[in-house]
């Protein structure tokens, strides 16, 4: 039974990373591949935070967000001022991956370098990863349907399009990584207290591939997808642990069977929905719910093919 | 000196060797139809490039409404009421039309990230009534029934419809068409005729226009320039540019024996 929330645990952490990860690469179209440089700084911040200073637990989740989104601003910035293309970009956020993890690992002072930092509590339960799971997905979906979402799509879509019917490509992008790196970072913060140490080796660079693996799997342009994914990635090798030394191959197959049939991932473009559900429920009870009316009004049959 | 609502002096770009357009001056006044006609390769969608800020201009000035706006950037331009539609359509694709226009009219979103995050009561609202306002532009266009459709599987003269609705979604005071009849037929091509004019005459929307279709440039424009191969050929009202002798010859190619 311990066994099952451990797991459950670090697929509700994962989930929390990839939906953050999902607004960049799915919903804006850039491709990174350094975001577990974001959850180390997550990671170490919310420690060193919560070691050194005593901040209480829930501050430190929300200062490693905070923190992420800081360096992610410094990072974000330039590049998307200087308008690197989508491979330039993820080559360069690879760089700054790689670069985070040796900083960390050779600094001997408070990050005590490679050899990491332990000694704090085991802090992040079941329940605490369930809520900020809930909190994180219902944030991002009213992020994804407000105008900021909109215009991410719209620089997915058609950059140039977007850019000349005054779409603010750069500041577009820079929230995009802004709103990803806040996720992946509180992820990697939660990630530490539920290890209760934190190394750099701890956070390869293999992470980030993993989280960018979710995205695609789930569907580039959808929050329930990768969400799914995430989960279901991090859930996966637990499985087929049975199968030891062929989990990794298992684990491939699956990946180049996806790519071939379902390129557009899991879910595509599409968002679960529970309308039909709602429906159901409220022709039931002889009612039809306000948020009911207004959304088959907006898209009639647009959750038809669901 | 600017009673012209867009005007560019000795407008000039080279890609290396290739000077695609050398000297332009293009004058549009206020509620006019304008022409740019010439034959392909004559640089008429590079001017549209350099006008809306896609492109950098090698030399030259472009003013809009009395200001410069070389070394501008695309989107400011776009805000200051110019805007475009494409030679080779670029719509949102993946989304419905709908959306498209949806996302046109969301571009300055009139929230903080914060209230985009809570979803507040003031951004359910301005939700609704970008709404409505998008259904209006389809309608304009003729698209309502098509709201839903994603704009990619749209058969391709409505896609160059719903180009013309997102562009009108931004509210210019220019609009810039790049062919909008290419690959029309002449029924096509006849109310698409009526929709520009309903545009120009209903929204009071000053216009330039690319076009191949005879019919539709000189039916339409008030006044017409011709480029060949990157510079000015010719310029005035229709019927003058018909009968210009250099027009012909760029277009038809010269007899041997004049040369």
């Amino acid at each position: 039974m311990q066994y099952f929330g451990s797991v459950l645990t670090l697929a509700g952490i994962n989930m929390i990373m990839v939906i953050g990860l999902a607004v960049l690469v799915g919903y804006t179209g850039l491709f990174s591949m350094g975001h577990a440089g974001f959850m180390m700084i997550g990671a170490y911040t919310a420690v060193i935070f919560y070691k050194y200073l005593g901040v209480p637990f829930a501050v430190c989740i929300l200062l490693s967000g905070v923190f992420s989104v800081i360096i992610g601003l410094v990072i974000g910035y330039p590049t998307m001022r200087s308008r690197l293309t989508g491979d330039q970009f993820a080559i360069a956020m690879m760089g700054f991956g790689e670069a985070i993890r040796m900083i960390v690992s050779n600094t001997e002072p408070v990050f005590n370098g490679a050899l990491g930092i332990s000694g704090f509590p085991k802090l992040t339960s079941l329940w605490v990863v369930t809520l900020l799971v809930a909190l994180g997905l219902i944030l991002m979906f009213n992020f994804i349907k407000s105008a900021y979402g909109k215009n991410c799509i719209a620089v997915r879509e058609q950059e140039i399009a977007a850019e000349i019917m005054g779409v603010d490509i750069v500041k577009t992008k820079v929230i995009a990584l802004a709103v990803s790196a806040f996720y992946v970072g509180v992820g990697g913060a939660l990630f530490a207290f539920y290890m209760t140490f934190i190394s750099p080796a701890m956070i390869a660079a293999s992470k980030s591939s993993d989280l960018l693996a979710g995205v695609v799997f789930g569907g580039m342009g959808s929050i329930s997808g990768p969400a799914i994914a995430g989960g279901a990635l991090a859930i996966l090798p637990e499985i087929l642990r049975a199968f030891s030394t062929w989990r990794l191959v298992i684990y491939g197959v699956l990946f180049v069977v996806v790519m071939l049939f379902k390129p557009e991932g899991l879910l595509g473009y599409r968002e679960i929905s529970f309308k039909p559900v709602i429906r159901f429920f409220g022709r039931l009870f002889g009612k039809k719910t306000a948020a009911e009316s207004v959304k088959t009004d907006n898209r009639n049959g647009g959750d038809a093919d669901e | 000196m600017s009673d012209f609502l867009l005007e560019t002096k000795n407008l000039t770009v080279r890609f290396g060797g290739l000077t695609a357009v050398e000297g332009l001056d293009f004058q549009v006044k206020k509620g006019q139809i304008v022409g740019l006609i010439g034959p392909n390769g004559a640089g008429k969608t590079t001017v549209f490039n350099m006008i809306t800020g896609v492109i950098p201009p090698t030399e030259g000035e472009i003013f809009f409404k009395g200001s410069g706006i070389v070394g501008v950037r695309p989107d400011r331009i776009a805000r200051r009421g110019l805007s475009r539609t494409f030679q080779n359509i670029r719509l949102f694709e993946k989304i419905s039309a709908l959306e498209n226009i949806v996302i046109t009219l969301q571009r300055e979103p009139g929230y903080s990230l914060v209230e985009a995050f809570l979803r507040t009561k003031k951004v359910r609202e301005i939700d609704t009534e970008i709404q409505k306002r998008a259904y209006d532009y389809l309608e304009l266009v003729g698209l309502r029934e098509y709201a839903d459709s994603v704009a990619g599987s749209l058969p391709y003269g409505l896609q160059r419809r719903l180009e013309i609705a997102r562009a009108l979604a931004t509210e210019p005071e220019l609009l810039l068409l790049d062919e909008p009849a290419a690959g029309m037929n002449n029924e096509e091509c006849d109310s698409l005729i009526d929709l520009i004019r309903n545009i120009h005459e209903k929204k009071g929307i000053t216009i330039v226009l690319i076009e191949h279709h005879t019919d539709v440039v000189v039916n339409l424009s008030d006044e017409i320039y011709v480029l060949n191969l990157g510079k000015l050929l010719a310029h005035g009202d229709p019927h003058a540019v018909q009968t210009n002798e250099d027009v012909i010859r760029a277009y038809l190619g010269q007899g041997r024996k004049n040369k």
